[in-house]
């Protein structure tokens, strides 16, 4: 995995092909994916200045732009794939996760809160590993298609597994939420309930992400 | 005067089968499976499929399907007068008019047939003095009427059995995309041949403009080098008919293509040729959409993925009645022209 502090040399990403390019991008998108999540447990930890560091470098950083510009040159130059148009979507699909993460760690900038009590963070803390296990496949998974599609789908089906877990625990969470006995500002309601609901939006991309890649290994392979 | 309109009449034919062979290419769609996959340039592809169905119509005009439809059809001692072909042509043309307007898709082979049968039996009937058993020759129609079921099953077939043995041996052994990629790229090349061999077996095939033609090199209207340069100009109108019209059709179901896998592409191709091929060499003039549409069925079934049965159903309605519809047509064209004393 190519450490993505810096940016990477427009030369070492000419050289790299469609399928190269999709993968750095995917090890872009997931550590900034990773550092979104590090933040949220640090804000459950009530750690607000980590907290903070790590939602502003998902905000500020860029270094998949140059990814980004280079595979969409080479994209539309390729002329010889017929799979051209599935590469385009997967790649666009990878960049929402960005734009997902952006816009949560914006939303979560605007306010900070001290968590009810430790059945809630702990809860909420099971959630964020769920995310990180599917962020992590999802990477898994994207980083197969080129080589063994098979394996990217059978990783999918675990992405759904644990995405089946996480919603059950948001329930529990919501329920939680709106049964405590005491009186919530509605503004650290309102926070813990986007909270939750925001990272469940990322979840649930990941989880159509995984099944798009399910089509795929569908529409490409032939079984006999 | 008896001569100037017989001289215009035959002029009027050889125009109309220039004007055939033209639509034969404006009508081809063969090259879209390899204009999708981008192998080659659009006007480049272009000139190389009209190329190939010209060639392969100039070099079968010598006899095969031109021959079965301008002469072998016929009974014994008996040639086309041109009034007859004038009336098949027209008879053939109208229908075909009245399918497209009607958005049915129907097989100008068929139709040409059709209204040869319609023509023969009337013209036996009505002024012929011949016994209507003895207009045609019984045993090449049913060859040929044998030959439009067994193609397109046999299309269903070899594609079906193509895909099978491709995929065990082959396909199914690749894992990733960037695999699948790379041998489709190697699949293309062979697609490009595939297609240039389908074409050249479509223009050889396509006995309507030259089995006109035929007719009139058998009666005596034509010489041999007049038949042959016709024959040329009929090709250069096939590719010319690429060229001009046939683009539209062609880069429309293109761009409907760009992921198509040239793999299949390749064996519906191969498989629709050949059986082109056979038929050609056994001089039967087969319907080349016919078999298409049953080597890309062969390829659902083999990949078993659902077949739409009621558009299926549909159309083979309607191929099953173009032919005696065709020949009603032609026959009351015929016996209406010899009522008014043109025949």
């Amino acid at each position: 995995m190519i450490k993505m502090e810096e940016e990477i040399d427009d030369k070492i990403l000419s050289k790299m092909s469609i399928d190269e390019l999709t993968r750095l991008f995917m090890d872009a998108i997931n550590e900034q994916n990773l550092k979104l999540i590090e933040g949220i447990e640090h804000l459950v930890e009530e750690n607000f200045k980590e907290f903070k560091k790590n939602l502003t470098y998902v905000i500020k950083t860029n270094t998949e732009v140059a990814i980004k510009k280079k595979f969409e040159s080479k994209i539309f130059k390729s002329k010889l794939m017929f799979s051209k148009a599935d590469r385009l979507k997967l790649f666009n699909k990878i960049n929402d996760i960005k734009n997902i993460g952006e816009f949560l760690a914006n939303k979560l900038l605007l306010y900070m809160v001290v968590f009810p009590d430790e059945e809630f963070k702990l809860q909420i803390q099971n959630i964020l590993k769920s995310l990180r296990i599917i962020s992590n496949y999802l990477s898994d998974a994207v980083k197969l298609i080129g080589s063994d599609l098979s394996k990217a789908r059978d990783i999918c089906e675990d992405i759904k597994e644990e995405r089946r877990r996480m919603r059950k625990t948001e329930w529990r969470l919501l329920d939680k939420l709106y049964n405590y006995d005491m009186d919530y500002l509605s503004r650290t309601f309102l926070y813990l309930k986007e909270l939750i609901e925001n990272v469940m939006m990322l979840a649930d991309h990941i989880k159509n992400f995984s099944e798009y890649i399910q089509f795929l290994a569908t529409k490409y392979l032939i079984f006999e | 005067m008896a001569e100037n309109s017989t001289l215009i009449i035959i002029i009027i034919l050889i125009i109309l089968a220039i004007g055939l062979a033209f639509s034969i290419g404006a009508n081809d769609e063969t090259l879209s499976t390899l204009v999708g996959t981008g192998i080659l340039k659009f006007k480049i592809a272009l000139i190389i499929g009209g190329a190939a169905i010209g060639g392969g119509m100039i070099a079968f005009s010598s006899g095969f399907v031109a021959k079965t439809v301008g002469s072998d059809i016929l009974g014994e001692g008996i040639t086309y007068t041109t009034f007859m072909l004038l009336t098949v042509l027209i008879s053939s043309i109208i229908w075909l008019i009245i399918g497209s307007f009607a958005g049915i898709p129907l097989s100008s082979t068929h139709s040409l047939l059709g209204s040869v049968v319609g023509v023969l039996i009337v013209y036996a009937i009505s002024q012929g003095g011949v016994n209507p058993e003895n207009a045609l020759n019984w045993d090449k129609l049913g060859n040929i009427i044998l030959s439009w079921f067994l193609s397109p099953l046999f299309g269903l077939i070899i594609t079906y059995l193509l895909f099978k043995i491709i995929a065990k041996t082959y396909l199914s052994k690749l894992k990733g995309l960037n695999q699948i990629e790379k041998s489709e790229k190697y699949f293309k090349w062979f697609l490009l041949g595939s297609v240039i061999f389908a074409e050249i077996w479509v223009g050889a095939n396509s006995g309507e403009a030259l089995g006109i033609l035929y007719g009139l090199l058998n009666n005596g209207s034509l010489n041999l080098g007049q038949y042959f340069f016709f024959a040329i100009i009929c090709g250069i109108f096939a590719l010319l008919g690429i060229f001009i019209a046939g683009r539209y059709v062609i880069r429309n179901l293109a761009s409907q293509m760009t992921d198509a896998r040239p793999s299949e592409g390749l064996i519906t191709q191969s498989s629709s040729s050949i059986i082109l091929m056979i038929a050609t060499l056994f001089g039967l003039p087969i319907s080349h959409s016919h078999v298409i549409v049953f080597c890309i069925i062969g390829m659902n079934k083999a990949q078993k993925k659902e077949i739409d049965l009621k558009n299926l159903g549909k159309m083979a309605i309607y191929w099953v009645l173009t032919f005696p519809i065709a020949g009603i047509m032609a026959g009351f064209l015929y016996f209406g022209l010899n009522l008014i004393g043109l025949v």
